[in-house]
């Protein structure tokens, strides 16, 4: 009998000493999540999470959103365009992450109808950039569904699920404060640094080397067009940011990219703004594509005003 | 499969949980069918391989153990050998004395017609055939009975923790393990977890982060300045270590899970006061190998030559632990290096004791480990580099003393904060070997699991010694 009783006490008490261990492993893990998305990820205004997790969550009735790739996120700088815009810009994504933004912002209920995109003159192409920025969101069907094979089952436990990315979301967030090399500013990221003359030489050089052309995704097209017809409400503004004149050489139809332009502007709820050709000193530029604080302080004056006349009449 | 996936988190858990609830007279039949899976979650079709120097070296060990004569024991050990050697040489080294045939003719103004074999190395060739060949030898020299159960020789070779990475086991040590029945202890399974966190930490948190650093300098040498670069060679030190000895760990750690033990493979390389020591503690089943297998038949053999007989057998089992590693002129002279150091201190031995006599061990001891650090660090220039002319750039930017403070070159373009948590994990896993060997075991598990989630790298960066 008391054979027994020992070996039932010392069966159990592993075994507890097991599920207690587990039980606050998980209890920790939990409110570390809990800290680390509310104090970091949340916090880090210009990261791609704090983004998509804005555009579905923030219910700004006065917000003027900027959406775009990389392009929109380092060319705007919002509070040079006025108190409501938002650049909700994000590197490495292209027209389907866009216009998933779009969809989410036609949800809404708004008191003001403006909706800022860029439009890339390589035609509307389908990326979502780094599969790390929908974590946090993940269990909306609609960014499952943008993640598609990107989507991992451990995304599924929490804590877990973001392993490997907490630097990178630590990162973002101690950018965001210090500025270092990127200038902040409401989702906005602008390098701040300018290229030495012959590191740029050798981008000009590499861009005459590529060949770019139009070439619009037909589905996405198709779903563009849907969604601007269907929100006659509103009112789109698509804007084409500069680029580097070298950006040119290789384009081998601009005529197919201008005639596409011009049939969105036969939308009435949409202005189509095309500064692609509106070319700045090479000190102006991060490289071909992209342009520097310095570049973006000059495009903005530009921008403020139109969007100013647009927005009074 | 990799030991640093999510995969292998499945399969270990639904692998050992089936082990313990099947009856014993299947587990073997588990262990060989999971063994299999594991090894053909790379590349399938390689199964092949193994199966036939299984084949072979099963039948080799049964009849030299039957042999009448030491003639017809020999002629089966070295047809065993035969063909284990036969594969690695057509696998791993054909193209490489292809080519450098390639080149000698061409030196001469002649073409060499011979065709390359357009074929991937199997993962974990080397490991696998040196752990057959030491069934057969172990027969052959008589310390060693013949496994007559086809399923348990087989396991042996294949074992899945040790199958792609080591440590290269003994039949003495591992064969019985699988005739023995293993009961589920509590205390073992949570001693082989422990192991098995430890290891991950070291490969996912402190191997994979170093790599990040090292993988930028190497990749463009041209860039670097000479701290980059000689942060690049300490980096790689930690990393090569740390990515091998994690495998190992949880190598060890998952079999100990199901009761069987392996091998340790690392005591603590980085304390060793010179070369030789460093090899006593430094992929120990691999020294212990050559050792047994190369470096002692070779003094036996040449013992006329007095101490010549040393340096000859050390230099040679050194050039072949270089080529081991790798069919590349870059490993044969790391493997050179080694041997040259080894044959040094072999020969210095007593006029260094008279010198260590006279130097305090607060001095003596310290300059030593660095000494032997250094040394090895520099060696692994070799092992890393691809090519001579990447080892070139490598000691021409380290040399051109160009040590300008530029952050984005200093931090190799990865950011400062990679650089800076590169220096931190490498002082964290200092204290965390600490708490791995207190008795403080769930504070040990659970800050390691925290770190490995927060501070690990994903992307299931391969082992290192998977390409061997």
């Amino acid at each position: 009998m008391e054979q027994k009783a020992s070996f039932i006490s010392n069966f159990k008490r592993p075994y507890t000493r097991t599920f207690l261990f587990l039980g606050t492993v998980v209890l920790l893990s939990l409110a570390f999540q809990h800290f680390f998305e509310r104090k970091i990820i949340l916090n880090s205004l210009s990261s791609s999470s704090y983004k998509i997790n804005r555009i579905i969550t923030s219910q700004d009735q006065y917000e003027i959103p900027i959406f775009g790739a990389s392009r929109a996120q380092g060319a705007f700088i919002p509070d040079s365009l006025g108190p409501a815009f938002f650049n909700y810009g994000i590197d490495g994504i292209r027209d389907n992450v866009i216009l998933f933004f779009l969809e989410q912002e036609c949800k809404k209920q708004k008191k003001t109808p403006y909706t800022l995109l860029t439009f890339e003159l390589e035609g509307y192409t389908n990326a979502i950039g780094d599969p790390d920025s929908y974590i946090l969101n993940c269990n909306n069907p609609e960014v499952k569904k943008l993640l598609g094979n990107e989507f991992k089952p451990y995304y599924n436990v929490p804590f877990v699920k973001y392993f490997g990315k907490y630097e990178s979301y630590f990162k973002d967030y101690l950018n965001d404060r210090m500025m270092l090399t990127k200038y902040k500013d409401k989702g906005a990221s602008i390098e701040k640094n300018v290229l030495t003359p012959e590191k740029f030489a050798s981008l000009v050089e590499t861009r005459k080397n590529t060949a770019t052309q139009f070439r619009n995704d037909n589905v996405l097209e198709t779903e563009f067009i849907h969604l601007f017809k269907n929100n006659p409400d509103r009112r789109f503004i698509i804007i084409i940011p500069p680029y580097h004149p070298s950006y040119f050489e290789q384009y081998l139809n601009y005529n197919e990219a201008v005639r596409f332009l011009t049939y969105l502007s036969t939308f009435k709820n949409i202005v189509v703004l095309n500064y692609s050709h509106l070319f700045y000193p090479d000190s102006c530029y991060m490289n071909t594509t992209h342009l520097n604080y310095k570049g973006a302080i000059r495009f903005n004056k530009v921008v403020k005003d139109t969007l100013q006349k647009i927005m009074s009449n | 499969m990799l030991f640093n996936s999510f995969a292998f988190l499945i399969f270990f858990i639904a692998v050992t949980s089936i082990y313990f609830i099947l009856p014993f007279r299947y587990r073997w039949s588990l262990l060989l069918f999971a063994s299999c899976f594991f090894y053909m979650f790379f590349k399938p079709e390689y199964i092949l391989i193994l199966a036939f120097t299984i084949l072979i070296d099963y039948y080799a060990g049964i009849r030299i153990a039957a042999a009448g004569s030491p003639g017809m024991k020999r002629r089966f050990l070295v047809l065993s050998l035969i063909a284990n050697i036969g594969i690695l040489a057509i696998f791993k080294y054909y193209n490489f004395i292809n080519s450098n045939i390639t080149g000698l003719a061409n030196l001469f103004g002649f073409q060499n017609h011979i065709p390359y074999l357009k074929i991937l190395l199997p993962i974990g060739l080397s490991f696998h055939t040196f752990q057959a060949m030491s069934y057969t030898i172990e027969v052959y020299k008589g310390n060693q009975e013949p496994e007559r159960h086809f399923g348990i020789y087989s396991l042996y070779v294949m074992f899945y923790p040790q199958l792609v990475a080591g440590p290269i086991e003994r039949p003495q040590n591992i064969l019985h393990q699988f005739h023995e029945k293993k009961e589920f202890d509590y205390g073992r399974v949570q001693a082989g977890l422990r192991l098995m966190l430890l290891g991950f930490f070291k490969k996912v948190v402190i191997a994979d982060r170093l790599a990040v650093y090292v993988d930028s300098v190497y990749g463009d040498v041209a860039h670097a300045n000479s701290i980059s670069v000689a942060l690049a060679i300490v980096f790689f030190a930690f990393q090569i270590y740390f990515d091998f000895s994690g495998y190992s760990d949880i190598a060890l750690g998952s079999a100990r899970v199901m009761g069987y033990d392996l091998m340790k493979n690392f005591d603590r390389p980085f304390i060793s006061r010179n070369i030789t020591e460093f090899w006593r503690r430094w992929h120990i089943s691999l020294s212990t190998w050559f050792n047994d297998y190369l470096f002692t038949p070779l003094v036996i053999a040449k013992r006329d030559w007095g101490k010549g007989a040393v340096v000859f057998a050390l230099l040679i089992t050194f050039l072949i632990s270089g080529l081991w590693h790798g069919a590349g002129w870059t490993f044969l002279i790391y493997g050179l290096l080694h041997g040259i150091a080894v044959v040094f201190e072999f020969l210095t031995k007593k006029r260094r004791l008279k010198i260590q006599k006279t130097i305090p061990g607060v001095i003596y001891n310290p300059l030593s480990q660095l000494l032997t650090f250094t040394f090895v660090a520099f060696s692994w220039i070799f092992f890393r580099a691809e090519s001579f002319t990447k080892v070139k750039m490598i000691f021409r930017q380290l040399f051109s003393f160009h040590v300008s403070f530029n952050l984005t070159q200093l931090s190799a373009e990865k950011g400062p904060l990679n650089l800076l948590l590169s220096f931190f994990v490498i002082f964290l896993v200092y204290y965390i070997e600490k708490l791995y060997r207190s008795r403080w075991v769930t504070a040990f598990s659970m800050i390691v699991f925290f770190l490995i989630i927060i501070l690990g790298k994903d992307g299931t960066k391969s082992f290192i010694y998977f390409q061997f």
